[in-house]
């Protein structure tokens, strides 16, 4: 990519990289009053529908709130119970597979994917991506799929026959069925975009330094694109970290949680016991998960280096 | 264009190697084109050709019957009664539905959004910059399924979480609430405020040289001001990015909206077709009985001339809005991004 230079013959990086508490800031009193007024709307917001219901999920899972009726304190009651219940225990087995599953096979191909789009000419890149990125809707790729999968009449029975396999039972196949459920998203994977968008930031000079230094094509990838690529990565991985242990949409729809309790997943289990309307115990379940999700983010994130330069 | 060298591009080693990237990723442009062929494809097939064995790419005999059903259910001028049993009111009543909580949610969710990240941004300094920094992103990390059942309790009685409102002390009286439940609201309201699009809106505008900002005021402007003249037409893309992303995520969520809405003609689109769908697919039927009920339901869906057909025309439909904004925000996608992660 040409580096784009701005008026000052800054790079973007340069700009980027530059401190942020430059200079301290003086501002008139009028400008103090309006900068609380870009806040808070926003801090009100946050405060009432992102910070308050966490801080009230923790005080509702000691009570044995119903839809109705009072509420009385129970202690950790639900906390033993859900503890020794079977049945978690193998949802979580279920949900840790998955979210194993689906970021070693879902995770890399996207920003291997970035780096190499990046090699195109811009404007055959451009069309690229436009086509590589089209947006399907969710419901409507699980509509797609169901109908590709079914055993019978589906294309992928189709492609198992032609390859010469035995047939395959897909979603009915309890040692398979999560692989299945991860199988389109290593096909079609999602966002590329945002590592594309930070590979633009790297200057050019980098990459022609390192040929300088007899550097190769693997060899530039490795030490230049995906150290300059840490910080979004890092970000990318939380959030798939996150977003792949609470998977609740896709296997509720594609397998139901079956067969059996084979794809039933923790935020399936948690549904379900909500809807027996024990919402104490279902927020119980809700805060295993966040604990458990809190300790992996907090080991990964002690041992990720995030800044490329340090 | 840095991976491959500039000197030497043209021996026969490199231009095969070059090849062969263009072919991979042609090949991976073909595989995402697919689902869409696909569905078309398959939207045009005859319901018997789509259940038979030999699978499908193009039906031998296509036909319009599906659309023209969709355009029925639209409608609701079948006469019909098996197909107005498919759906309990016209299609576009749930395509209103979405509309109006989509579009709601970025008219309010983007202004407030955005001015926040940018006084977060220009406006603070220091360790107070960085704590309202960790308020506004903290919940990111939060599950959301921890704050669910917490959110729907608020939604129904507004500002207490409670199964029911408490009593004023001293008196019978419950508190007087709000009920958003069971209104488009409540998909809205908690939307408002999005962590993720403050991140993408402090990572842009950190980008902007302070001096900028620096000069205006001492030209002597309000802060808002300022934020409409001069930051506001510098962030377009951004602004393209965030709403991108939040119109997809409001347009496509399924659980939330399952949750708070009862009454049938305020659902969202996504909630409509799934709902369809799952009586169209025996999906997680536990028992025998169920089984049966859902071959049942199946086979009167089959009678009223909606198979797999009719379902990726509805697939199609929901898929257009999102289509929509793409190519409205495509120019923006890359410019708009600059995250540097989350520190």
């Amino acid at each position: 990519m040409a580096e784009r230079t701005i008026p000052g013959g800054q790079t973007e990086e340069a700009i980027q990289a530059a401190p942020v508490e430059s200079a301290p800031l003086r501002l008139s009193r009028r400008s103090r009053i309006e900068k609380w007024m870009f806040i808070i709307p926003a801090a009100l917001f946050q405060l009432v529908w992102g910070w308050f219901p966490l801080v009230f999920a923790f005080a509702l899972s000691f009570t044995d709130a119903r839809v109705r009726g009072p509420i009385s304190f129970i202690g950790l009651q639900s906390y033993t119970r859900m503890w020794g219940d079977p049945l978690l225990g193998e949802a979580f087995r279920v949900t840790f597979i998955y979210a194993a599953m689906s970021i070693v096979l879902t995770f890399v191909i996207p920003i291997l994917v970035a780096v190499l789009l990046m090699e195109m000419p811009p404007r055959v890149m451009r069309w690229m991506m436009l086509l590589w990125f089209l947006p399907l809707s969710g419901i409507a790729s699980t509509i797609l799929w169901k109908y590709m999968y079914n055993p019978e009449y589906g294309l992928m029975q189709g492609i198992v026959r032609l390859l010469g396999l035995p047939e395959q039972r897909f979603l009915n196949d309890p040692n398979l069925v999560l692989f299945w459920l991860i199988f389109p998203g290593i096909l079609l994977f999602g966002p590329g975009l945002i590592y594309m968008a930070a590979l633009q930031g790297i200057p050019s000079s980098y990459y022609e330094a390192a040929e300088v230094e007899g550097a190769g094509f693997w060899r530039k990838i490795w030490t230049i694109s995906l150290p300059r690529l840490r910080p979004v990565i890092s970000m990318m991985l939380t959030f798939a970290i996150i977003g792949s242990l609470q998977e609740f949409y896709w296997p509720q729809i594609m397998s139901g949680g079956g067969p059996g309790s084979a794809s039933r997943t923790v935020v399936m289990y948690l549904y379900n016991l909500w809807g027996n309307l024990r919402f104490g115990d279902s927020t119980t379940v809700a805060i295993f998960l966040f604990a458990i999700i809190m300790v992996i983010t907090v080991i990964y994130r002690t041992f990720y280096k995030e800044d490329p330069d340090a | 264009m840095a991976l491959f060298p500039k000197v030497g591009r043209n021996q026969p080693r490199m231009r095969a190697a070059w090849w062969v990237l263009v072919i991979f990723l042609c090949g991976g442009v073909a595989l995402h084109l697919f689902p869409f062929f696909y569905m078309i494809a398959l939207s045009v097939t005859p319901a018997h050709e789509a259940l038979s064995p030999t699978p499908v790419i193009w039906p031998k005999e296509p036909t319009l019957a599906a659309w023209r059903l969709v355009f029925e259910l639209t409608t609701r001028t079948s006469m019909d009664t098996a197909v107005r049993d498919l759906m309990s009111f016209p299609f576009y009543v749930y395509l209103s539905n979405s509309l109006f909580m989509a579009l709601m949610t970025l008219l309010i969710s983007l202004p407030v959004t955005s001015l926040a990240a940018y006084a977060n941004s220009k406006l603070q300094r220091g360790p107070m910059a960085r704590w309202s920094f960790l308020f506004f992103i903290g919940t990111l990390m939060v599950p959301g399924v921890v704050t669910l059942i917490p959110s729907f309790l608020m939604t129904r009685n507004f500002p207490f979480p409670l199964p029911s409102a408490p009593l004023i002390p001293g008196t019978d009286d419950p508190f007087p609430i709000l009920r958003i439940w069971d209104t488009p609201w409540a998909v809205i309201i908690p939307g408002v405020f999005n962590a993720f699009n403050f991140l993408l809106f402090k990572g842009f505008f950190d980008t902007i040289p302070d001096s900028i900002i620096q000069a205006a005021r001492v030209d002597g402007g309000s802060e808002f001001n300022i934020f409409r003249r001069i930051v506001f037409p510098m962030s377009i893309p951004v602004y393209a990015v965030a709403s991108w992303l939040q119109f997809g995520s409001v347009w496509d969520s399924y659980l939330w909206p399952l949750v708070v809405f009862q009454t049938p003609d305020r659902i969202p689109t996504s909630v409509a077709i799934s709902n369809l769908m799952n009586r169209f697919i025996q999906a997680g039927s536990t028992s025998a009985q169920q089984a049966a009920a859902q071959t049942a339901s199946m086979r009167e869906i089959l009678e009223a001339g909606l198979s797999w057909n009719g379902l990726m025309v509805l697939g199609l439909l929901q898929t257009i809005p999102i289509f929509i904004m793409f190519i409205i925000c495509r120019e923006y996608l890359m410019r708009g991004i600059r995250l540097r992660g989350l520190k």
